[in-house]
């Protein structure tokens, strides 16, 4: 029984439940419109639908990953390892930039509750992208220094990793409809 | 209880074996010792938090006291309610399935150690830091559900709250962080042999609790870094004011709070579930009915939330949903306690003060769950909600409910934890005092509410009757302080010159029983084979095993 | 029972709970009866003692079961149907009526608006006997609850979500209520005094609450009524036919009518009015109302102006 795997389901679990919240808050507020800016403003959801799908194909690579860890082939695997923190790592930049952007239209957390309800829900996912591309990057590591073994522990690990990995992505999926798409509609 | 004085029995401790004395236990990463620790923490707040009981009702005795001004009376309740639940009741609860169950399912340790003693440390930490506080410019005082907008940094400008959402996210992540290692624990270490059915009701109960955990402390989680952004980055999420909604933080906090609830009492059902049948020398009666009325419970209390809110108007359709669904936990709860009694029936019960307060348990969360109901009754919660009626209703299901299931727990465990029988004698003056005290504290809070003296009062006017049935109560708050105190002196007494307990001194038919007492770092030398539900019952009874008289009928 | 206002209902809502309250309580007393004989008979036949039988190793009866799952659900099914029947009858809908008045909570004290009519009071409620008045009931600040035993249902006052209740009384007489949701410092003491008259009676009181007292001209009240326009008191209290317009505190226009001060706190005699002047934190400690630092004699006088505000 792989309990890494287990485990990082687990954790899924009541990780789905704290975005849960974030979103049912910007769902709430969105529908009560204060004063001030609104995702139909503020946004650009074509650049971030640019930024997310690096995102989504950082999935894609990490799939690559684990299917040539499997094959043990570990120069692939290291390759497409470090092509998944990189596009993670575009997608964190892309979300910095809309950062920067709106603060300099004056779209700070405190602004109104559109501006908080966003602010908490893609900082926080935000943040998930970036625990995830450490664990990532300390995978590549062991990779590029040949301390992968394809022991039984070691292959759970790598799958908890891509499993992790894949949800922040849906929840990503979830984001990009709920506050980009929706504007725009 | 020094931890040199269990150390030494507990055996040498397998990671900190290179360490000595305290630093053995500091160093840990043995589920017996992290376990342990969580218990002793746990006994510390709980002198605490009792201490802030005794406080307030010193403070309450009489009308119009000026024992306590009305700040610091609301900082002691809040605290008080906040240190009992997230610092005495869930890390007992944790502690005692952390030490057990590894045990129970013939396991070596949890699954995953060192998170285990991550847990334990994060949660230490967040009791100091929520204790900070007082010295930190006042402690939290908006009470345990800290409602919008009086947690509001408009109205609440000391920095207590800061640290009660700082100090409660720590536990949210202890809890999550346990309760995944309980679930994977239960599910890949099992003996073989020990299918699902089989399981310990204990264990059977805590795998259900950890998923309730799992799902229920990230909403408050996600609850509390919302109330911090309106704190500390002043946005206004839960700030009518400026357009939030103050409703909103009661949805999320119940989503949570109500769940947190049976979070509170299921293991304690499987405590209950265990001692039982021991001391009745008979099998639970209706395994399967108790193990699903568990699952049963642990669904509704996702849908209940909104009985916390009968008074805010939500309208009637929305109410009468939450009435239904409150009335529903009735039914599987009934099916436990009726389960528990029948099981009784036809065996030969030994009145152990284990067994003792497990009785007890089945009578006063009786009492606390019929008033429960009553609530859900939404006419009576209009009229007594936030009332002291209300105060003794989740009294009894929390202090006569699982404070009690507790006790029955740690006098059966505490031989095999120590290796040392606590004393009968002072045990059973141990329950009687309780059950007086209890009663004498809790009970007449029923009239009082009735009364119309609304809770979280610093003080009261001279009604008719209100004096005297609050001096009552604080008599009994008193008679507890013994209580509690008698039972220190027994744990003490027994480390240090309690009888030896061997193996199994209840003979109990679960693995944990199997090894010695205390166990060895290992656990165990060899895990007898389980066939059955009383693995240790088919050993000494071949002839009568459990799986062949099932079958027979 | 009339030291149990729950058990002593004086309005038809009230009546309606409290018969199914005392059929509740019936209830729960069977239950809990037949749970406590059920182990008091399994304790006493089935104690471990010499020549017991051993234990029987039965494993459960999933009939029998079924029975102890289905009867207590049918039970709370009735109960449900009872329930469904008093909501209606304790709450009645609103039904496009326009609220008679407006009930406001304060940290920590009510402020009643009857609405149309220009009377504006605090903490003391007069009502009509025999006649629902419909309240509407807010917040100026944080979460508080507007509950008057004897009359029926409690319901939360919060801010940016009005709310409404019904109250009614069929006797006159004084009704003692209280706010019921923690509210800050001064929780305990937010009492709401309901005055039921006659309706005679409460239209003669409408009348003279809008009657604006005469505003002294010689003597101790009138340096009070002057103090009370220097002190800043009109920044936060109203007093009818002076400078005084805000409602930041009580409005005082008939303070002398009132029976109490600061919500209940204390009563309202000249010697409280001078000690709340003097220090309103010795009745009511955190209170919203600031000290003065007043002389003795100005408080002295502004208590005689404040006896005059009948
Ligand atoms: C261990 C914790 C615990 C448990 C187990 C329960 C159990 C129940 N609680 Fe309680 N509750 C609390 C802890 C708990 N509660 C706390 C802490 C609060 C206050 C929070 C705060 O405001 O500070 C609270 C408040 C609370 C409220 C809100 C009151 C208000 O604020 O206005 C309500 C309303 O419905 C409620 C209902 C119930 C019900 C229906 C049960 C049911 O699960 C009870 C079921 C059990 C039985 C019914 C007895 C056994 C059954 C039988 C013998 C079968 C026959 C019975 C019938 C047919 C009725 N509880
Ligand atoms: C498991 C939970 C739990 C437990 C066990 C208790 C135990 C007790 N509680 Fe409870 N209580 C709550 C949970 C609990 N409480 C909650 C959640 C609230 C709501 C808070 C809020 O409104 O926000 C509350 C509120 C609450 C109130 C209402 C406050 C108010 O609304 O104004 C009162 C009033 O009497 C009270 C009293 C007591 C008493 C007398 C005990 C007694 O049983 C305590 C007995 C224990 C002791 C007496 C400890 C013994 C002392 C020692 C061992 C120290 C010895 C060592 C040294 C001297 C060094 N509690
Ligand atoms: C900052 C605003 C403020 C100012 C200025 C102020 N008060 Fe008050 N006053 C209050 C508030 C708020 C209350 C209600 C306090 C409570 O009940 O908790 C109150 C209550 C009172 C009461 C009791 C009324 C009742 O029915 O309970 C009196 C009398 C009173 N004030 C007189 C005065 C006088 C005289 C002055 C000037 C010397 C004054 N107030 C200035 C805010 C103010
Ligand atoms: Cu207002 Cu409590
Ligand atoms: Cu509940």
């Amino acid at each position: 029984m792989r309990k890494a795997k287990l485990a990082v389901s687990l954790f899924i679990l009541s990780e789905a439940n704290f975005f849960l919240l974030l979103i049912i808050a910007y769902v709430f507020y969105h529908s009560y419109p204060g004063p001030g800016p609104t995702a139909a403003t503020a946004l650009n959801p074509l650049r971030t639908g640019l930024f997310s799908i690096l995102l989504f194909a950082s999935s894609a690579t990490m799939l690559m990953a684990a299917s040539s860890y499997r094959a043990r082939a570990h120069r692939a695997t290291l390759a497409w390892l470090v092509l998944t923190v990189v596009l993670g790592g575009l997608f964190l930049s892309g979300q910095a930039l809309e950062y920067v952007g709106l603060y300099e239209h004056g779209v700070a957390v405190n602004r109104n509750l559109f501006a908080t309800t966003f602010f908490t829900l893609t900082g926080f996912h935000g943040l998930h992208v970036f625990i995830g591309l450490v664990a990532i990057a300390i995978v590549a590591g062991l990779a590029a220094s040949h301390r992968l073994v394809g022991s039984e522990r070691e292959a759970d690990a790598f799958e908890a990793v891509g499993i992790y990995w894949h949800f922040v992505d849906a929840v990503w999926v979830v984001i990009f409809a709920i506050v980009y798409l929706w504007a725009i509609l | 209880m020094s931890g040199a004085a269990l150390r030494t029995r507990a055996g040498e401790p397998s990671a900190g074996a290179a360490h000595k004395g305290l630093l053995a236990w500091v160093a840990s990463v043995d589920h017996k010792q992290i376990g342990i620790m969580y218990m002793l923490s746990s006994l510390l707040f709980f002198a605490i938090g009792g201490i802030e009981a005794l406080l307030i009702r010193i403070q309450l005795a009489v009308p119009n006291n000026h024992f306590l001004g009305p700040d610091t009376f609301n900082q002691i309740f809040t605290m008080h309610g906040t240190t009992m639940i997230f610092l005495v009741v869930m890390p007992m609860l944790a502690g005692m399935s952390i030490y057990a169950i590894p045990l129970m399912i013939g396991a070596r340790d949890v699954a995953f150690p060192r998170l285990n003693a991550m847990s334990f440390w994060l949660q230490l930490f967040a009791g100091i830091l929520l204790y900070f506080s007082f010295f930190a410019g006042g402690a939290p005082n908006a009470g345990w559900f800290s409602y919008a907008p009086l947690s509001e940094p408009a109205f609440s400008i000391s920095n207590g709250l800061t640290y009660w959402v700082l100090a409660l996210t720590c536990l949210g992540i202890s809890s999550i962080a346990g309760a995944i290692n309980m679930i994977v624990t239960i599910v890949t270490l099992r003996v073989q042999g020990q299918t699902i059915r089989r399981l310990p009701l204990f264990v059977w109960m805590t795998l259900v609790n950890s998923f309730l955990i799992l799902m229920a402390l990230p909403v408050l989680n996600g609850a509390l870094v919302m109330l911090l952004a309106d704190r500390l980055m002043n946005s206004q999420i839960f700030a009518p004011a400026f357009g939030g909604s103050a409703l909103l933080w009661q949805h999320y906090f119940w989503g949570f709070g109500h769940p947190e609830v049976y979070i509170m009492i299921l293991p304690a059902f499987g405590m209950i579930s265990e001692v039982i049948p021991v001391f009745s020398g008979k099998p639970i009666y209706g395994y399967g009915f108790v193990a699903a009325s568990t699952v049963a419970i642990a669904f509704l209390s996702f849908t209940v939330w909104a009985h916390h809110m009968f008074a805010v108007g939500m309208g009637h359709v929305y109410d009468l949903f939450f009435v239904f669904t409150s009335m529903s936990i009735a039914v599987p709860t009934g099916v436990k306690i009726f389960n528990w009694t029948v099981t009784l029936y036809h065996g030969r019960i030994r009145f152990t003060t284990s067994m003792m307060f497990a009785l007890g348990f089945i009578a006063m969360f009786t009492i606390g769950g019929l008033t429960g109901v009553s609530f859900a009754v939404i006419p009576i919660d209009w009229q007594l909600t936030d009332t002291y009626y209300l105060v003794a209703h989740f009294h009894y299901v929390l202090f006569g409910g699982t404070a009690l299931a507790i006790f029955a727990g740690l006098y059966y465990w505490f031989p095999k934890m120590s290796g040392r029988m606590l004393n009968e004698r002072l045990g059973k003056w141990h329950f009687w005092l309780t059950l007086i005290g209890f009663n004498l504290t809790f009970f007449l809070m029923h009239p009082l509410g009735m009364m119309g003296m609304p809770r979280r009062v610093y003080t009261y006017p001279d009604l008719p009757g209100w004096m005297i049935l609050n001096l009552i109560s604080t008599i009994g708050a008193f008679i507890l302080l013994a209580s509690v105190l008698v039972f220190l002196w027994n744990v003490y007494l027994s480390l240090t010159s309690g009888e030896v307990a061997g193996d199994n001194p209840w003979d109990a038919w679960t693995l944990e029983w199997a090894t010695s007492s205390p166990p060895p770092p290992e656990n165990f030398t060899l895990v007898p084979p389980v066939h059955g539900r009383r693995p240790l019952w088919d050993l000494k009874h071949p002839d009568r095993a459990d799986e062949r008289m099932a079958a027979e009928g | 029972m009339s030291g149990v206002p729950t058990l002593n209902p004086f309005s038809p809502e009230a009546v309606s709970i409290y018969h199914l309250f005392v059929a509740i309580l019936l209830v729960m007393l069977a239950i809990f009866t037949l749970v406590a004989t059920l182990m008091t008979v399994a304790i006493v036949r089935y104690r471990d003692r010499e020549g017991a039988a051993d234990a029987r190793q039965e494993f459960g009866n999933p009939r029998l079961e079924m029975i102890w799952t289905a009867v207590p659900a049918l039970l709370l099914v009735v109960i449900f149907v009872f329930t469904v029947r008093t909501i209606h009858a304790s709450d009645p809908p609103v039904a496009g009526r326009t609220p008679d008045l407006r009930v406001i909570g304060h940290q920590w004290w009510w402020e009643a608006d009857y609405l149309g009519s220009g009377v504006v009071t605090a903490n003391e409620i007069h009502i009509p006997v025999g006649r629902p008045i419909l309240i509407d009931v807010e917040s100026a600040d944080v979460i508080h609850d507007f509950w008057v035993p004897e009359l029926g249902r409690k319901i939360d006052a919060i801010p940016g979500h009005p709310n409404h209740i019904w109250i009614s009384a069929d006797k006159p007489g004084a009704y003692l209520g209280t706010c019921a949701e923690f509210c800050g410092n001064q929780h305990a003491w937010m009492r709401i005094l309901v005055i039921a008259q006659t309706p005679a009676d409460f239209a003669a009181w409408q009348h003279d609450q809008l009657a604006v007292p005469a505003v002294p001209v010689a003597g101790a009240a009138a340096q009070g009524a002057q103090i009370f326009r220097d002190q800043t008191c009109i920044n936060c209290h109203t007093v009818a036919g002076t400078l005084g317009n805000q409602r930041i505190g009580p409005d005082l226009t008939h303070l002398a009518q009132r029976s109490t001060i600061a919500a209940g706190a204390a009563a309202n005699t000249p010697d409280n009015l001078l000690k709340w002047l003097e220090d309103p934190n010795s009745i009511k400690p955190e209170t919203h109302m600031p000290n003065f630092q007043l002389s003795d004699a100005q408080a002295h006088a502004l208590v005689a102006y404040m006896e005059t505000l009948k």
